[in-house]
């Protein structure tokens, strides 16, 4: 590295050095220190329903298979035979009994465990298989049935990680009476920029929407809602919620999940008395101040998203600090009538995915980010996150610190938090 | 044989309208309840039971079903916004445009329903797409087509597009294939 960690983030965090995105040795730093430590989101426990379900995913570049074992306890394994390191699963998700490595066909159970060398009758001295299970990953947790794991076994509790992040995500992910499910596999596609972009923009970079977007969204009811309710919060340093706090008085058809200005009057009349439903069960669950929040952007610290009204969780994993391999899973209401989650499908990809309206522009906003950041002759002029610097304050009503919905605090907090991390070394 | 000319030459017709970026012009081809797909592909296990057949590594057992969200379900409104769209000055995603070159191969008449008035036809298409300086890309896969015959010509009443990748690696899917 040729500037040090402490010139990367500027003590308010106001200044990020372009470096903090395109330098390889800040890099392995994230992945040492970020990726190895941090609690990274794996999966639903709505794919995993079974004993023998599995999917595979990464945490950071590490491939692993997260499983319900034949206990009926969800594990993660690492993707990567003891004998020789080959991967022992090479499908996205599905049912098995086991894992049968292809080299030398060493057979591993859904829990990791080795059941099989097959070598092992043709030789004398026996080989203690117990020693030759795939590498566990130390902890396993869930919150509101996601499912995150973490490679260092003294990680804080979940629970106690998300703070007080768990108030919004309660807002979705306990808003529905039968809780909620993920469809299919992941949308996936890979991006010339570095992982924190698509990560910051959904901590609660809100501001960019009428501008990026313009051609979308220009002049649309959304943005004066957004304006005049919403808010930048940050629950925890490092995690992010971008909701709207509507008044009190507001109907129950306009605060309801399901309806970004009237768009919910499309419907048919059957999804729309299911959304009514929904919205009147969840204020009578949660109470008043949840019935007012709409939500919008969601980040938990360090590359999980979320985004409320389009029903899509995503990950940004890492591929060098100029590629990212970006993930994004539809999630619908698991109760909801199958007519019901048809109709619900384009709230999601007709505008994220791949080949959505709004994410093909972030998708190049990002990589040009990224082109932007890696240019030479530019220390000197490292990237603004000062807007709306000092107005902060305490909301009576929502957890964390609250900003106006064009406050980057909620990037000050993640790249302080995000420096602090990697300038751990050894001495932690 | 008549037929596969007069199709073949609809696709490489439609193929340089978009190449000439006149989206406009190309809304015209599509019928008012088209459907137009990009299904999810994803890398499943092998299907045990059929194992030894054909049937065991079923291209469609990888394509996502219609409960699954895909990568593009497209009905006309949201096709004529995308259309728009591509032509609007603040579209920062479209302009300036993308330089592409459709090439369309492989068309086999699927099958021939004159009754309904429509066809089924089967393409390989492979697009290259430039956008940013040396940043170039190309897309290959199979068009699934339902075509309906008017009097002045074929209209794309459905279109599914299969991907050959699991992981996308061209930068957007939000273009017409």
């Amino acid at each position: 590295m040729t500037c040090g960690i402490e010139d990367l983030v500027s003590a308010d965090a106001t200044l990020v050095s372009r470096r903090a995105f395109t330098d390889e040795a800040v890099y392995k730093l994230e992945k040492e220190r970020i990726f190895g430590r941090a609690w990274l989101y794996l999966a639903h426990e709505s794919e995993l329903k079974a004993s023998g379900d599995f999917v595979t995913t990464y945490m950071g570049e590490t491939p692993v298979i997260v499983a319900r074992g034949p206990d009926g306890r969800i594990n993660a394994s690492v993707n990567s035979c003891t004998h020789r390191g080959v991967a022992v699963c090479h499908v996205e998700r599905g049912h098995a009994s086991r894992f049968i490595c292809p080299y030398h066909n060493w057979t591993f159970g859904m829990d990791g465990r080795l059941l099989a060398i097959p070598q092992q009758g043709k030789i004398e001295r026996p080989v203690d298989k117990a020693r030759l299970g795939l590498r566990q990953v130390p902890r396993v947790e869930s919150y509101a049935g996601l499912i995150f794991g973490s490679f260092d076994p003294d990680v804080a509790p979940l629970e106690q990680y998300l703070g007080n992040m768990r108030f919004y995500l309660d807002n979705y992910f306990a808003r529905f009476a039968d809780g909620v499910e993920v469809v299919g596999a992941p949308h996936k596609w890979r991006l010339a920029a570095n992982w924190k972009l698509p990560v910051e923009n959904q901590l609660g970079d809100v501001g960019h929407g009428p501008f990026l977007h313009g051609a979308v969204l220009g002049g649309s009811d959304a943005i004066a809602e957004i304006e005049a309710y919403g808010f930048n919060m940050v629950p925890e340093p490092g995690h992010g919620a971008a909701i709207r706090l509507l008044p009190p008085e507001t109907p129950l058809a306009s605060r309801m999940w399901g309806s970004e200005n009237g768009s919910a009057s499309a419907f048919s009349a059957e999804t729309q008395a299911f959304l009514l439903d929904t919205q009147r069960q969840m204020e009578d669950r949660l109470g008043s101040v949840h019935a007012r929040i709409k939500g919008l952007t969601y980040g938990v610290y360090p590359n999980f998203s979320f985004l409320w009204a389009n029903s899509t969780i995503r990950v940004s994993h890492p591929r060098g600090p100029g590629k990212v391999e970006y993930w994004s899973w539809w999630v619908v209401p698991a109760g909801a009538p199958e007519s019901v989650k048809r109709e619900l499908q384009g709230v999601y990809n007709g505008f994220f995915g791949p080949g959505g309206l709004l994410e093909q522009e972030d998708s190049d906003a990002w990589a040009q980010q990224y082109a932007g950041s890696a240019i030479d002759y530019m220390d000197d002029h490292p990237y603004y996150y000062g807007l709306g610097a000092g107005e902060e304050e305490v909301h009576p009503l929502l957890p964390g610190v609250a900003g106006s919905c064009y406050n980057e605090h909620y990037a000050r907090q993640f790249y302080l938090r995000w420096q602090r991390d990697i300038a751990e070394g050894a001495a932690r | 044989m008549e037929q596969q000319h007069a199709i073949e030459q609809f696709y490489y017709r439609e193929a340089r309208m978009l190449d000439d970026r006149r989206f406009l012009a190309w809304l015209e081809l599509l019928t008012e309840d088209v459907r137009y797909v990009i299904p999810t592909r994803h890398i499943r296990l092998g299907h045990l039971p059929a194992r030894g057949g054909d049937e065991f590594h079923l291209v469609e057992r990888e394509l996502g079903g219609a409960e699954e969200a895909a990568l593009r379900e497209d009905r006309l409104p949201l096709l004529t916004i995308r259309a728009k769209r591509a032509l609007a000055p603040n579209a920062w995603a479209e302009n300036p445009p993308a330089r592409t070159r459709r090439f369309i191969t492989n068309v086999e008449i699927e099958d021939d329903d004159a009754c309904a008035g429509e066809v089924r036809v089967l393409s390989n298409f492979m697009l290259s797409y430039s956008r940013h300086g040396a940043d170039n890309h190309l897309y290959s896969g199979q068009r699934q087509d339902r075509l309906r015959r008017s009097e002045d010509g074929f209209r794309i009443a459905e279109r599914r597009i299969v991907l050959d990748w699991n992981v996308v690696t061209a930068p957007t899917l939000a273009l017409f294939f």
